[in-house]
């Protein structure tokens, strides 16, 4: 039923779309929350589904639907990090910096989950969307160079980094 | 990459199941917003501005204008190969692309049409507007666009290479200028017909 939505949605049936909407926009707003934190997590997602009303008509059913929005709402958050500021070398470049001084002073949170939630938003931008892109979405390396128009390496190194930097401020929390 | 020295395949492998991080990862909540985000969503739908996308692609003319193009950056390169060293002495004078003003004079010569940051920032900026608008292109549309990006920036390294030994070279620095120029016709055309596809 959800195929023939997204084929009525891209024909320009908005009933059709908003069933799209709800049956996908919890994955969104998470990955949203995750990459860019909560405070933007809600306007973001917004932006992902308008991005994707105006381009529905080049979904060609190559990949999967869910696979299509995924990498649409990953370069929607990718091209805000831009817009904001974040020119690619700082982007990147933060990181490198923030990341050699992880707060050491941390309250003791419940559980793991939400340390990890309060932990990803101190890394800097860069990091943060390395990490989630690569331990919590699956991403390759080759990937991650290509959307954020770096190298693999640099996502390597930007991994490695936020990897360590989560477990000390996980450790510090424990 | 020393990136790619220092750690190598090891980011690759998955966090280990003990790992703090793994589980930590694992017991990570997913959340619903606070609100109802549909409104918002809906009510952009139809804003002035939110045109639906479709597909475009090259046509057959097109698609020869590009070849066309191909074709004589390969063969510009392939001259530059094998032309011979011009006589010591002899001067000339080189015009090139009075449209892009900016270029520093040396001699006769117009070393290039216009300042290398001018020339790379526009060159970001239409490449961040084609990546971001490439899957409105056809696939075969973006083969031959890539194609002959490829090309054009091997002419503009060949180039610069060859004017390390020769800064002076006046054959150099017009081929330089005009496969820059090259570089943003081409994207700037890209881009254009990407655009196009919007209402």
């Amino acid at each position: 039923m959800l195929v023939n939505d997204v084929v009525l949605a891209a024909e320009g049936d908005t009933a059709a779309f908003e069933r799209v909407y709800q049956a996908h926009m919890p994955r969104i707003f998470n990955l949203a929350r995750r990459m860019a934190g909560p405070d933007a997590a809600d306007e973001l997602t917004q932006d992902v589904f308008v991005r994707v009303w105006q381009k529905l008509a080049l979904f060609r059913g190559e990949s999967s639907f869910a696979t299509w929005l995924h990498r649409l709402a990953v370069n929607v958050i990718i091209e805000r990090f831009r817009t904001l500021g974040t020119a690619r070398q700082r982007f990147l470049a933060d990181g490198e910096a923030a990341l050699e001084v992880a707060p050491a002073t941390r309250t003791k949170h419940l559980d793991l989950s939400m340390d990890l939630q309060a932990a990803i938003e101190q890394l800097p931008p860069g990091a943060r969307t390395v990490f989630v892109l690569h331990d919590v979405e699956g991403y390759r390396h080759e990937e991650i160079g290509t959307l954020l128009g770096v190298s693999s390496g640099t996502s390597k190194s930007q991994l490695h980094r936020a990897r360590q930097t989560l477990r000390g401020l996980l450790t510090k929390q424990a | 990459m020393n990136e790619d020295r220092r750690f190598g395949e090891s980011d690759h492998e998955p966090l280990e199941p003990d790992d703090i991080l793994a589980r930590a990862i694992g017991s990570w909540r997913e959340e619903t917003p606070s609100r109802d985000l549909w409104p918002g969503v809906s009510a952009r739908l139809n804003a002035p501005g939110v045109g639906r996308r479709r597909q475009i692609a090259l046509t057959l003319p097109q698609l020869a204008m590009a070849a066309s193009l191909l074709i004589a950056v390969a063969s510009g390169v392939t001259w530059l190969a094998a032309r011979p060293q011009a006589p010591a002495g002899v001067q000339q004078t080189v015009v090139v692309a009075e449209s892009e003003p900016g270029g520093r004079v040396q001699g006769d010569v117009l070393n290039a049409n216009f300042a290398d940051a001018q020339f790379d920032a526009a060159v970001v900026d239409l490449e961040r507007i084609l990546r971001d608008e490439r899957d409105r292109l056809d696939p075969r549309t973006v083969l031959v666009i890539e194609r002959n990006l490829r090309i054009i920036d091997d002419a503009i390294r060949e180039a610069r290479t060859a004017l390390d030994g020769d800064p002076a070279n006046t054959y150099l620095n017009s081929h330089l200028a005009d496969a820059r120029r090259r570089k943003l016709e081409l994207l700037r055309h890209a881009t254009t017909l990407a655009s196009a596809g919007g209402d």
